[in-house]
């Protein structure tokens, strides 16, 4: 079959006018989703934190973890970068201070849970959830186990359960989720004796950063970490240390994960439902033309054949 | 013909795509070669090279600039007694800092006196048969230079002004001077001494009528001619060569006077700042009697507050802004933070010592001061009140007001500070604190006294307990901390700690910031207490 040019751009058309008129990319997605009104947020004041690992400790007794190699009053642990592990949803780095204060600096690190979560996102069978508390919540029981969630994440926080021949989970911060909903604080934020930690409604949260930053403005950078972050976290940090000395990303620039996807992967049931009927329909109608076109041409063929067999023979009569 | 088209148009994109990989790879392996550090070389660092940086005014240059060492050059001359006009010409009787020049000349007229004359003198001394400098053009102009400048810069402190006046047994004609635009000369001003930066700046100033010249050709030229001319004479004189002004450890051989007497020149000991002209416009703010003698002593300079003439502030900074101008106001100029010539910058960077940081750098410093606050510098009514005085009157005025004024309004307590306070309402893993009040109280009051400053400000003992006892009115009986702080995270009072934390916020950061490192741990204030008890409390 030999396609022509004009025709080819005819489809071209079609194609792009039903992609158009489909179901837009942005509407795919929450545009302009803020994450859940009065959800809550836990801002985090490294300027205040003292390293003194009682938020670990905390984590470790209410999520019922088992107990870590080194007692939690070793501050010594302190000195190597650690990362979150299946027993370990909260870890706190020691960093070297560049900002106006004297002394070390100190990072908690755990899951951030974001406004819109990338692990969520990827995982095909909803075992992570972001709750309308700003929690992220895992359910196991429909957990396949594809690790998907660790691939997206961008802070590299869920963890795995290799050890686990049967029954293996991901592990990360719950935000304390079972405890929020029972109006209590997450263990870390009630553990801190420095207050390093706050907890309430996020915008309450980024209204106290900033009213810090107004009071103390030589004591901080001007920056509130996770307000805008990959669309926003329910976890916001504020420091005096430029947040890349403390080995925070700041290149994942204020798109939420999902929109970098849901572009592209909103136009796959578009093009997947809509072009095969299109094309078929298309190539139905300039099959139709074709035979239409070929009786016609056939039909004068034969017209002119008959008219000519009939000039033909009335030459003969004449002659 | 179809599938022909196809495998031409796949070979084609798989080639594409090996081209591409080829590519990143080698953009990768350039970086790893670039990360590989460079040969070290040993570098030297002398005080005395000189930059050549008035050939910048001519644009790019073609050779990097050669790199000269002064006093290597002095010292090889000295050996052969030969003087500085080997090299310096004379310029109005005194000797130019400039090489073998004295006008301002162009671009190639320059290069020729440095290649020709350098080149020349080298050339003779070999031929002669001595060690010289380099003869060829990029000895001098490496790329690369192995030695670096150490240069640090040269203050004439108040030490070393008064070394001066002593010297020169208070003749300042000797070094002040004024400018005469219709006689073109300078001459001298009694009572208009300044500092040499208020005329002389950075770069050389070129007026219709007048030049300037920068502050680095002013003191060449007078500093070491002067050192020169004095120590001809066989007399005692301050350094010639490059190293005795900008070594570091040069400088430090400085001699330093501790106590300098005060300065003469007819500043006052005590003043009411002026606000404007008192005749035409009578400010309604109370005035603020100052202690300029006192001042006097803490700063080296008189820059440091008059930043550019030693005219009262009001010259400059006008009591009212004008919408087209940009000018600093008066009130600006005497409260901006972050200013060391300002009143509350300079008081502001003294509270960020360590000694006063405990109690200061908890405070809020968003610009909003309680307007009673005011009071403790504006305490003098204003001309309606009291009537226009006579200087005099008003110098006596501002050096009795703060005085009279702590006398009368400055309330002392005789404050009932507490021995130890108990803090046991917390108790769960740790013990109660024994906190010894009256310890921390009386190490504050010592600290206290050792600053004029703070003893000022702090006019009753009461304004001590505000460090801890804050937002509540100075008095000997202060709220409890639970009255106002109880549990954290209250939406009303979003950023006042709970109770747990203030504690903790307020000890341990006060400790960290004193540099009292002994308090900083857990169990340096409360011991942990046993499981047991832990649960029976709870």
């Amino acid at each position: 079959m030999t396609i022509s040019r004009r025709k080819f751009l005819g489809w071209l058309g079609a194609a792009g006018m039903s992609t158009a008129f489909g179901k837009s990319a942005a509407a795919a997605t929450h545009e302009h989703f803020t994450g859940y009104p009065n959800s809550f947020a836990i801002l985090h004041d490294i300027t205040l934190c003292v390293g003194c690992r009682i938020c670990e400790d905390a984590c470790n007794k209410v999520n019922h973890l088992p107990p870590p190699d080194k007692p939690f009053t070793d501050l010594a642990v302190l000195d190597k970068h650690r990362r979150t592990t299946t027993k370990a949803y909260t870890v706190v780095n020691k960093y070297e201070n560049k900002g106006p204060s004297k002394g070390p600096v100190f990072y908690k690190k755990q899951c951030n849970h974001c406004l819109e979560p990338a692990c969520a996102s990827a995982c095909f069978v909803r075992a992570l959830t972001k709750t309308d508390t700003g929690a992220v919540t895992y359910d196991s029981s429909v957990c396949v186990g594809c690790r998907y969630c660790m691939i997206a994440c961008p802070f590299e926080i869920p963890t795995y359960e290799y050890d686990q021949v049967l029954t293996p989970r991901i592990q990360k911060c719950t935000m304390c989720y079972p405890r929020i909903i029972k109006g209590q604080l997450p263990g870390c934020v009630e553990a801190c004796p420095m207050e390093a930690l706050s907890f309430g409604k996020r915008k309450d949260m980024i209204k106290l950063a900033r009213m810090r930053f107004r009071k103390h403005p030589d004591r901080y950078v001007d920056h509130i970490y996770g307000e805008h972050e990959m669309g926003g976290t329910s976890w916001l940090y504020v420091s005096g240390t430029p947040f890349k000395d403390l080995g925070m990303r700041e290149d994942l620039g204020v798109t939420p994960a999902p929109q970098l996807t849901a572009g592209a992967l909103s136009s796959v049931p578009v093009i997947a439902g809509l072009w095969p009927a299109l094309l078929a329909g298309i190539y139905a109608v300039s099959k139709r033309k074709e035979k239409i076109a070929r009786t016609e041409q056939e039909q004068a063929v034969a017209a002119a054949m008959d008219k000519k067999g009939a000039a033909k023979t009335q030459t003969e009569e004449e002659s | 013909m179809w599938k022909g088209k196809s495998l031409l148009l796949g070979a084609g994109i798989s080639v594409a795509i090996v081209i591409a990989f080829i590519c990143i790879l080698s953009v990768f392996d350039d970086q790893a070669l670039s990360k590989t550090p460079d040969p070290t070389q040993t570098v030297m660092y002398r005080a005395d090279i000189i930059t050549f940086d008035n050939m910048d005014a001519f644009g790019k240059l073609k050779k990097p600039k050669a790199v000269f060492l002064h006093d290597l050059h002095t010292d090889a001359l000295e050996k052969k007694h030969k003087d500085c006009m080997t090299c310096h010409k004379v310029e109005n009787g005194r000797m130019s800092p400039k090489f073998m020049h004295t006008k301002a000349i162009n671009r190639e007229e320059l290069t020729k006196i440095y290649c020709d004359n350098c080149t020349k003198c080298h050339s003779e001394t070999i031929a002669a048969g001595e060690k010289a400098g380099p003869v060829k053009c990029d000895e001098c102009h490496r790329e690369r230079p192995l030695i670096k400048s150490s240069m640090v810069e040269m203050g004439f402190d108040k030490s070393l002004h008064y070394r001066h006046l002593k010297a020169q047994k208070d003749q300042c004609e000797r070094c002040h001077h004024e400018y005469n635009e219709k006689t073109q000369k300078l001459f001298y001003a009694k009572g208009k001494e300044g500092t040499c930066r208020y005329c002389h700046k950075k770069e050389t100033q070129s007026t219709k009528t007048e030049k300037v010249i920068s502050m680095r050709l002013a003191s060449h030229f007078a500093c070491i001619d002067c050192h020169q001319k004095t120590k001809a004479k066989q007399m005692y004189a301050g350094p010639v060569r490059c190293a005795g002004c900008h070594d570091a450890t040069e400088q430090s051989k400085i001699e330093k006077i501790s106590h300098v007497p005060r300065l003469k020149r007819g500043q006052p000991d005590n003043v009411l700042i002026h606000t404007g002209d008192q005749k035409v416009r009578i400010p309604q703010m109370m005035r603020v009697p100052f202690d300029h003698k006192a001042h006097e002593e803490y700063n080296d300079t008189c820059r440091v507050c008059h930043l550019a003439s030693l005219d009262s502030c009001v010259k400059c900074h006008p009591l009212t802004g004008s919408t087209d101008k940009k000018v600093i106001t008066l009130e600006t100029a005497f409260h901006k933070l972050g200013h060391q010539s300002s009143c509350t910058g300079c008081h502001e960077s003294k509270q960020q010592e360590k000694r006063c940081a405990g109690c200061h750098a908890v405070m809020a410093k968003d610009g909003q001061k309680d307007a009673a606050e005011c009071l403790r510098c504006h305490m003098v009514p204003s001309p309606e009140r009291t009537g226009v005085l006579s200087t005099s009157k008003a110098a006596k005025m501002a050096r009795l007001m703060p005085q009279l004024w702590k006398e009368t309004f400055g309330p002392i307590y005789h404050v009932q500070v507490p021995k130890t306070v108990v803090i046991k309402n917390l108790m769960d893993r740790y013990g109660p604190v024994e906190y010894p009040h009256r310890k921390v109280y009386d190490a504050i009051v010592k600290q206290l006294q050792s600053s004029k400053l703070a003893e000022y400000f702090h006019y009753s003992e009461t304004t001590l307990c505000l460090g801890c006892h804050h937002h509540s009115p100075a008095a000997g009986n202060p709220p409890k901390c639970e009255n106002c702080h109880g549990a954290p995270f209250d939406e009303n009072h979003l950023d006042r700690p709970g109770i747990k934390a203030s504690y903790h916020q307020q000890c341990m950061g006060c400790h960290q910031r004193m540099g009292v490192t002994k308090y900083l741990s857990c169990t340096s204030c409360h011991k942990e207490r046993k499981k047991e008890l832990q649960v029976s409390s709870k």
